[in-house]
């Protein structure tokens, strides 16, 4: 098993036979940007320039270990020898998952243990074609990807629409041409009643048929303006369903990473300006452009010669558009991201408005949005400006045009070369023509937001769940509760560790308490079990299936969990109590209530099961919102049961109460319990100790109090911290 | 015996830093021989050189330095590397183009540490403002480049920032 990027040739000409491994740095040793190779056999370990000059030559005798030391943005491939540490190369952080590779398969040959096998996820991806970065779980390269493609995929969602914008657009192309018939009965009008003097019924008749014509238009537009209407609203409603289902099913790691409450403004903008161009836009450019073209055949058709004068002007107005373009597009994207920074700016601070409040820091945070909101305004002004400043430019250059059909034509009538009436239905047609070019503009500015937006939104939908279903996955039924780790490591960032090579066997039915400083990856160990998160290496199997060939659903439907920072949602006691289970009866609420040592505070409540709890259920003390969360996690009768402090937050009293709840809730379920004082895990089957990742100590109280290591240490820290409790009363 | 709950400050005089044979850093830390020191800058925004965090390979805090400055020439010269080092941040010193293809916005820099090329799938999540005209700028695979005021920039630089910042 050989990892070979494939080796410059004048260094490759030094070597007798591949070696086991080589691979391009992207930082030179001083750290400045540039390559170096560095490739290994089983006797060598050594480091090139490009043009096979050697720089460094280590024998796998003196490797006692290697070690990938990763710092902020880059990091260095470190070997121990015996002379003491060794540089070997150093890299920036694109290429810290495959050191970190090299470092392990390095110490392995220098123990002479097993090799670790490499996994698709060590090689940083480029793009076969362009070069450029690939992005985790992307398969099609961004910058290669169809440029057409994101306006066709916007287009999608007008399709089950497609016989109302037809008929919209039927209706757009008959107001145009009936639109176009008013300035050809005025010419009618002039020159062949006003200028001849010629009264009979012909000016009666003209008049009542621009009447009908006006009459015509308005009703058309109405009935265009109500299809425009009701498409629109339709399509926005699908667009925001999609984002949000799209937000649904993304992973944690996802939301770890983000603000979250950005969202709720994303959803609805963005939406908007992919509706506002797909309607608005989609009909006014196909029947603007079709009103173009038919004016332009009547004015050829009235005369050639003087229409040529007014198309002068396009030239430039198309270079124009395709110059300011990318600009608009741009300046697009920086006023939403400063709206956007904005919004992130009021989620946290009203996400936090107990903190801010009891801190007296409100005119920190109204200064604080001044600031960001100074910048919307200075960005709005931007955008704005820019293309109120582009259509009176068009407009004026277009009036040039006239300018030259005015001239050129009223010369021609003081010749008698052409009728007074040809001249001002030219005239009229031009000015009919201003309406499109302004709506070339309008249509370059919504084009451009939305395409922004449509690139935002899709974004969202293409990124892959970093926890992905399979396609098939195996039927589980109803599980024993089996559960097994076998060497799981994983870290939330990649080569961090937070789990480091955990396996562990819990029978059906045991209780396990995880035991550990904070900070040692207790939850963390627990999340793996929900599968918000994927091991970076090893497995998890429950029944003796990887977790992976579980589906999400069926998988969550054995879990039960009660976490610390317990949310309530906007609703009724009852509603978050019935949250797993909508179709629960009253009854099936109050017993799952009962158990959870509830029921009775709840029934106290004037309203009852349907006192509102508000969101995140602020209005109950910590102990009765765990209590509604314990109540919650039984009704969902899972077969794994998880609880991450669940007791962290309460007084003893109260703590023995949901201790009680939960005695009766372990009963026959695989249990998992995190707990604050160790006294509540005495009656766990079996400890785990946790320490910095890592499973220091597994048995019973009484085996690890024996045993005196860590656990020990633990319980009499804290047999000390309750003494001092016990002085303070 | 130091107080744990006490940061413990160095005394400049106290501590040396040098090279070793095989490039790691290492040093004298309150007349303690260390083979590799690890340095962690406390405030990597706000303070660069100062209230540098020295470790050993382990991660256990062995002492803060308050500001490198004080340090002796060699100890100085070999931190102020080892910093550079560790917190890989190239200074953008010219901005070549900003372009965006399709879903990708591709930056040409220069820097400090040389000609480098970053690319981010957006810009609202891989440009931060900490503060005052200074940008963080993070590519796809967690590379960062700093500007420390793009309004120092030169001209050319500036006009391409324009319309992104
Ligand atoms: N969502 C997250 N993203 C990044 N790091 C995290 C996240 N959650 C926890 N960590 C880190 O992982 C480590 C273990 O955390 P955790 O499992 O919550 O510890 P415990 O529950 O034992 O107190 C901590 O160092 C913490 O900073
Ligand atoms: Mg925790």
């Amino acid at each position: 098993m050989a990892i070979i990027e494939k080796l410059p040739d004048k260094i490759r000409a030094r070597f007798e036979q591949d070696p086991l491994f080589s691979a391009k740095t992207d930082l030179r040793s001083n750290g400045h940007f540039g390559e170096q190779w560095i490739a290994f056999t089983e006797q060598e370990l050594t480091l090139w320039e490009r043009d096979g000059l050697q720089l460094l030559k280590i024998g796998m005798n003196d490797l006692k270990e290697a070690r990938a030391v990763n710092g902020v943005g880059g990091g260095t491939l470190l070997a121990d020898t015996a002379k003491g540490p060794v540089v070997v190369a150093r890299y920036t952080a694109a290429l810290s998952p495959l050191f970190g590779f090299a470092a392990k398969l390095l110490t392995a040959i220098a123990k002479g243990e097993e090799r670790p096998a490499v996994s698709e996820k060590e090689f940083p991806r480029y793009c076969p074609t362009c070069d450029n970065p690939l992005s985790e779980g992307t398969q099609v390269c961004p910058v290669c990807k169809n440029n057409g493609k994101v306006i066709a995929r916007m287009l999608k969602y007008a399709k089950p629409y497609k016989s109302q914008m037809i008929g919209a657009g039927f209706l757009l192309v008959l107001t145009t041409l009936v639109e176009l018939i008013p300035p050809y009965l005025t010419k009618v009008m002039i020159d062949d009643v006003l200028q001849p003097k010629n009264m009979g019924s012909a000016l009666l008749t003209i008049v009542a048929g621009l009447g009908l014509t006006a009459l015509l238009l308005s009703v058309m537009q109405t009935v265009r303006g109500l299809i425009g209407v009701w498409v629109g609203s339709k399509l926005m409603g699908d667009l925001r369903k999609d984002i949000y289902s799209a937000l649904m099913r993304l992973s944690l790691a996802f939301f770890d990473r983000r603000q979250t409450s950005q969202f709720i403004g994303r959803v609805n903008s963005d939406s908007e300006a992919m509706r506002q161009f797909m309607t608005d836009g989609v009909i006014w450019v196909s029947g603007e452009s079709l009103r173009v073209i038919a004016i332009f055949v009547i004015m050829f058709s009235l005369d050639w010669k003087l229409t040529l004068f007014a198309l002068l002007p396009m030239p430039f107005m198309v270079i124009v558009s395709m110059k300011m373009w990318p600009k608009i597009g741009r300046r697009w994207y920086q006023q939403w991201r400063s709206i956007f920074r904005l919004n992130v700016l009021v989620g946290d601070s009203l996400q936090g408005i107990r903190v801010v409040k009891a801190f007296g820091q409100e005119s920190t945070e109204m200064s604080r949005y001044s600031e960001a909101n100074r910048e919307v305004v200075r960005h709005n002004i931007r955008i704005e400006g820019l293309w109120q400043g582009m259509f009176p430019l068009f407009s004026f250059i277009a009036g040039l045009g006239t300018l030259l059909i005015w001239y050129n034509g009223g010369r021609s009538v003081l010749q008698d070369e052409l009728q007074l009436g040809t001249l001002m239905a030219l005239i009229a047609y031009l000015t009919m023509l201003f309406g499109p070019l302004q709506w070339v503009s309008q249509m370059i500015n919504w084009a451009s937001n939305a395409l922004s937006a449509a690139d935002r939104v899709f974004e969202i939908m293409d990124t892959p769940s970093e926890v992905p279903d399979v396609r098939d996955p195996a039927p589980i039924g109803t599980i024993k509760g089996e559960v097994a780790f076998n060497r799981v490591t994983y870290g939330y960032e990649k080569h961090h560790p937070v789990i480091k090579d955990i396996s562990l066997h819990v029978k059906p039915g045991e209780m396990i308490g995880l035991v550990g400083h904070s900070g040692a990856g207790k939850s963390t160990f627990i999340n793996m079990i929900c599968r918000f998160y994927d091991t970076d290496e090893g497995s998890i199997t429950i029944d003796g299936v990887d977790l992976r060939r579980i589906s999400q659903s069926d998988l969550r439907k054995q879990i039960g969990v009660v976490l610390q920072e317990t949310f309530l949602f906007d609703g009724t006691i009852a509603e978050n109590i019935a949250y797993s289970k909508p179709d629960a009866t009253p009854i099936d609420i109050m017993r799952a209530a009962k158990i959870a040592n509830a029921h009775d505070f709840i029934v106290r409540l004037p309203d009852g099961y349907d006192t509102r709890v508000g969101e995140r259920g602020h209005r109950l003390s910590g102990g009765e919102k765990q209590r509604v969360s314990i109540a919650r996690a039984i009704i969902h009768d899972p077969r794994i049961l998880i609880l991450d402090e669940a007791t962290a937050s309460v007084d003893t009293e109260t703590e023995r109460q949901i201790q009680e709840a939960i005695t009766r809730l372990i009963e026959g379920r695989t249990t998992f319990a995190i707990a604050h004082r160790l006294s509540t895990l005495r009656n766990a089957d079996r400890l785990v100790v946790l320490e910095r990742g890592k499973i220091v100590e597994v048995g019973t109280h009484e085996e690890l109090l024996d045993r005196k290591g860590a656990y020990h240490k633990l319980v009499e820290a804290q047999q000390e911290l309750s003494k001092i409790k016990g002085v303070e009363g | 015996m130091k107080d744990r709950y006490e940061i413990a400050i160095a005394d400049p005089e106290e501590v040396i830093f040098s090279r070793g044979q095989g490039g790691v850093f290492q040093g004298v830390v309150g007349g303690k021989p260390y083979e590799e020191l690890i340095v962690y800058r406390a405030f990597p925004f706000l303070y660069t050189t100062q209230f540098i965090s020295i470790r050993d390979a382990k991660g256990e805090e062995l002492c803060i330095i308050r500001d490198i400055a004080e340090l002796d020439d060699e100890s100085l010269k070999e931190i102020e590397r080892e910093l550079q080092f560790r917190y890989f941040l190239p200074r953008v010193t010219r901005v070549d183009s900003v372009k965006q293809k399709s879903d990708l916005w591709l930056w040409e820099l220069q820097t400090n540490l040389g000609a480098t090329r970053i690319a981010m799938r957006n810009l609202h999540e891989h440009m931060q403002f900490p503060g005052g005209n200074r940008i963080i700028l993070t590519d796809i695979n967690g590379k960062r480049c700093e500007i420390t005021d793009w309004q120092a920039l030169d001209g050319h630089s500036r006009k391409q920032l324009t319309d992104v910042v």
